[in-house]
């Protein structure tokens, strides 16, 4: 239909910068290639056209990063950022490398496990987009974040990657060196974006179910849905990136097979939703983009966590699209950064 | 859209272009865009998103994994430009023509679009030309290791003829692959080994002489260990074992198989001067070949590293032994002193002790392993390649390393920049040696029997010698030296307490640690020291005055109970070497 796309193009180019237009539409072509009709995934041809980078434990801007293997049992690797260790005043250690699994600093530090997005499909934690993210993320708050290469669909389906979120969580709360403060506390917020901010709700739910305490969610354009067709689906349908055939498609290959897009993994708040009053569910800040098709479930979201007495932020950002925190290079982006920067530093 | 430029400054992390600076010059490469992965110069954007539009109306709105089978789609993703606008040559007889710029420009966005030009044909003889080659080089690729294994075959069954034959026709293959990289140049030195033993057979002495001097292998050693992060696991790895082993010991004894440089002992000097409660007082016995000229290359990096052993201010004594091989060397020799804490270390030497498998009588891995145990070292770090070249079938073998070398030159070509360049070369020469031993020599010249750690932990239990486990703390360490270099290929696994590190999956070295089991009977002290020599150690301060200590020394060996072996013994090769230096 070639006259429609005409009209997407135009429309798409018109609010996004020109490199970030040629960014997402390059991930748009790559990710209409790897998906196929009948629900397998071209994992092969993903691995190959994902730009990856590698960990770094030389200081960049002063942060280095590292590669860990924090689970044996499902290969659950994550990447560490953190602030550049200083050089210790003393130093009666053994070890033979400066010690990267040390506290960034004497008084309390935010511990930012991070979901990367990807439609619960695409992207790792060394994927460049995400690596440049959660450096950012570094500088901005003086975190320490944990990006978990979590297990990905279709090979592996719901429950694999909330599993992994926390067994992440799990982790953490028992690594010393990531507890800060007089009382010794895991200051931990749990953040994503798209499938990762759906991924985040739902090991927020677990913390909460277990006692363990989180001290924030940062939901970026988090991903959500139900059976229903929305508004917002129906007329940004194909305009900004995103059509919803290809939401449908990355559903059927998370979701259990059989079920359908009112299971609560999806619509936390629809008819088979988990009632959150009774819960200590944490604070969340949560970022909608006016332009994400998804727009209406994500602001049915926002609305859910507050009808069930929880504490809600949201950034609405009218003339944002998908993916506007990659690239610093709109008023989006760094307003959002600035969100982020308060959120994390009034609750920690 | 905002006064945010398109992005400028250094790609390190994508957000470090965050300042708004001038506008980048239009050949630029766009920073941003740098920062996700892709390459793209800013004057090529506009031409870039064009192309990724017409793709999207070739696709229209449907499944578009049909693309995925273009061979274009596998060419660099980095390079965006010729990434879309290959795939669109592909395509390019399915295409409609291309669009007429809109009449009105669409004021403050995208600049004026009449700039818009695509050199079509161009680009895609380019890519047809581009694809015809890469297919031929493939196809010769699988050519030639096909061949390579038809003529092991034929040298196994000794038709020389026919080896012969099928080395002209490689040579004539390989002028038409890049032989500056990948399989062409693995072949090519796997050619030249194989034309070398049919040619060329191995003697003693030419075996000499295809392994250079002594002191030419060191320098290859070194290029070798600072290009790859092979020899800094396994030092790495030996002296994390070696540290932990040493916790609680005043007198600590290293026993180094093959001192070369010395440039695993630094780390661990450094270490121990870190050490709470303070450092021990350190022995270091190197093991090397006799220096030619006079020279007397163990003592000058015994200097060296008691220089630096001053420096951090831990209690240092160094002795060379200079042996041609392991077998040569007794236990009296290492003057081992009774109450210190003994660390065996040997880094790719114990395959040098093997024969064909089978005939294990005559090797003397069994007894240089007995002895080992009885001396009760505390600890004992075993370095060795993972691979399996000491199969009785020459195919095998030669198979094995093909595949075995391959990986590992791969992986040094990932490494990286222009100066990194010329040293990676040097370091495949040190590989190339051990190819030619592999594929060249029988017999006693053969050294280089490497053999896979399921081996090496049966022979070393029945020596009595238990694995002591590295730990999940030695795993995460390695993990983290990884990080320091930029090849993404490396992995670090741990198979049952020994670690491995390997490129894509493909384990190529091994570490592990052991110790003695305790109803191992010592040897007898007149076999391990002259007690008289530990009395001088003990009471006396050692001075840094070499002759006196080597006038003590070769009086001591004179006077010593033990009938084995003088200093000059001609019936085994190795002498101890004097100048005990120590603080």
């Amino acid at each position: 239909m070639a006259g429609s796309n005409e009209v997407n193009a135009n429309e798409s180019k018109m609010v996004v910068p020109l490199n970030t237009w040629v960014l997402i539409s390059n991930f748009k072509l790559a990710y209409n290639m790897l998906r196929r009709p009948d629900g397998t995934f071209d994992r092969h041809l993903a691995e190959f056209l994902d730009r990856k980078v590698p960990a770094n434990a030389f200081p960049v801007n002063g942060v280095i990063s590292f590669d860990l293997l924090i689970d044996r049992a499902t290969n659950l690797l994550a990447r560490i950022y953190r602030p550049a260790p200083t050089a210790p005043p003393d130093s009666h250690r053994p070890s033979l490398h400066a010690d990267l699994q040390s506290p960034p600093s004497p008084d309390p530090f935010p511990v930012i496990i991070f979901f990367h997005g990807g439609s619960f499909a695409h992207s790792s934690s060394n994927s460049a987009i995400y690596d440049s993210l959660c450096r950012r993320f570094v500088s901005l708050c003086g975190a320490v974040v944990i990006s978990v290469n979590y297990r990905r669909s279709p090979e592996h389906r719901y429950p694999c990657a909330y599993d992994d979120g926390w067994t992440a969580l799990k982790w953490a709360s028992t690594e010393p060196w990531l507890h800060s403060g007089k009382d010794a506390k895991l200051r931990v917020f749990l953040s994503g974006d798209s499938s990762g901010g759906n991924i985040a709700h739902h090991v927020a739910v677990r913390a909460a179910e277990s006692g363990i305490e989180v001290s924030g969610n940062i939901l970026l354009n988090p991903m959500f849905g139900g059976n229903q067709r929305t508004e917002s689906e129906n007329t940004l349908d194909g305009k900004y990136f995103v059509t919803v055939q290809d939401r449908y498609w990355y559903w059927k290959a998370f979701l259990p097979e059989g079920a359908d897009r009112d299971h609560p993994a999806c619509n936390p708040f629809g008819p088979n939703g988990m009632k959150l009053e009774e819960l200590p569910f944490t604070k969340t800040l949560v970022t909608v983009a006016g332009l994400d098709l998804t727009r209406d479930w994500q602001l049915a979201y926002a609305e859910g966590l507050e009808k069930a007495g929880h504490d809600v932020k949201l950034v609405y950002r009218e003339q944002a699209t998908i993916g506007f925190y990659f690239l610093p290079n709109t008023d989006h982006f760094y307003e959002v950064m600035e969100e982020i920067k308060n959120f994390v530093s009034s609750n920690c | 859209m905002g006064p945010y430029p398109f992005g400028s400054g250094t790609a390190a992390s994508g957000w470090a272009a965050a300042d708004s600076g001038p506008q980048c010059s239009a050949s630029e490469i766009d920073g941003l865009l740098a920062g996700a992965g892709y390459r793209v110069r800013s004057s090529d954007l506009l031409h870039v998103a064009h192309s990724l539009e017409r793709l999207e109306s070739a696709i229209g709105g449907g499944p578009a994994d049909h693309l995925a089978s273009a061979e274009a789609v596998r060419y660099n993703p980095s390079d965006l430009t010729t990434w879309v606008n290959s795939i669109l040559s592909e395509l390019s007889s399915s295409l409609p023509p291309l669009r007429p710029p809109p009449a009105a420009p669409v004021a403050g966005t995208w600049p004026d679009l009449t700039c818009f030009s695509l050199p079509y044909p161009q680009y895609q003889t380019a890519v047809i030309a581009a694809t015809r080659q890469r297919e031929e080089e493939e196809g010769s690729a699988i050519r030639l290791v096909h061949l390579l294994v038809t003529c092991a075959d034929a040298v196994q069954r000794g038709d020389s003829g026919l080896a012969g034959n099928i080395i002209e026709e490689m040579r004539v293959v390989l002028t038409r692959v890049n032989t500056g990289f990948g399989i062409g140049k693995v072949a090519g030195y796997f050619v030249d080994a194989l034309c070398r033993r049919i040619y060329s057979p191995c003697s003693s002495s030419s075996s000499a002489s295809v392994a250079g001097s002594a002191a030419d292998q060191e320098i290859l050693y070194h290029h070798f260990y600072e290009v790859s992060p092979y020899l800094k696991f396994a030092h790495f790895m030996a002296n994390q074992a070696i540290l932990e082993a040493f916790d609680g010991y005043d007198r600590v004894h290293v026993i180094d198989f093959n001192l070369m440089d010395g440039l695993q002992w630094p780390a661990l000097i450094q270490a121990l001067a870190l050490r709470a409660g303070g450092p021990p007082f350190l022995r270091l016995t190197g093991i090397g070949p006799p220096s030619p000229d006079g020279r007397d290359a163990l003592r000058e990096v015994g200097l060296r590293l008691a220089e630096l052993a001053l420096s951090v201010r831990v209690r240092f004594a160094f002795r060379g032994v200079a042996a041609s091989r392991i077998d040569d060397v007794r236990p009296w020799m290492l003057q081992v002193v009774p109450g210190e804490a003994v660390a065996v270390n040997s880094v790719l030497q114990l395959h040098r002790l093997l024969g064909d498998p089978g005939d294990d009588a005559a090797a003397p891995i069994d007894s240089v392993l007995g002895w080992i145990v009885r001396i009760q070292p505390k600890i004992v770090t075993v370095v060795e390649q993972e691979a399996d070249h000491n199969r009785p079938s020459f195919l095998d073998r030669f198979t094995e390393a093909l595949f075995y070398y391959s990986t590992m030159f791969d992986s040094l070509e990932a490494g990286g920049g222009a100066t990194q360049k010329q040293q990676q070369a040097v370091a495949e020469v040190y590989l190339q040696r051990e190819v030619c031993n592999i594929v060249c020599c029988e017999g006693a010249a053969r050294v280089e029997r490497h053999e896979p750690l399921v081996r090496w932990r049966a022979r070393l239990g029945r020596a009595g010698l238990r694995a002591v486990h590295l730990g999940s703390n030695a795993f995460k360490q390695a993990s983290m030296l990884l990080t320091l270099f930029s090849g993404e290929g490396y992995c670090v696994e741990e198979v049952d307490g020994c670690l491995t590190l390997g490129w894509h999956s493909r384990p190529l070295i091994s570490a592990s640690a052991w110790r003695a089991d305790a109803d191992v009977a010592p040897l007898p002290d007149s076999q391990l020291f002259n007690p008289g020599i530990a009395a001088t150690i003990n009471s006396t301060s050692i001075s840094g005055n070499d002759n006196n200590n080597t006038n003590n020394f070769q009086s001591m060996h004179h006077g010593s109970g033990n009938g084995n072996a003088a200093a000059n013994n001609q019936q085994n090769n190795a002498t101890c070497d004097g100048g005990v230096i120590g603080l």
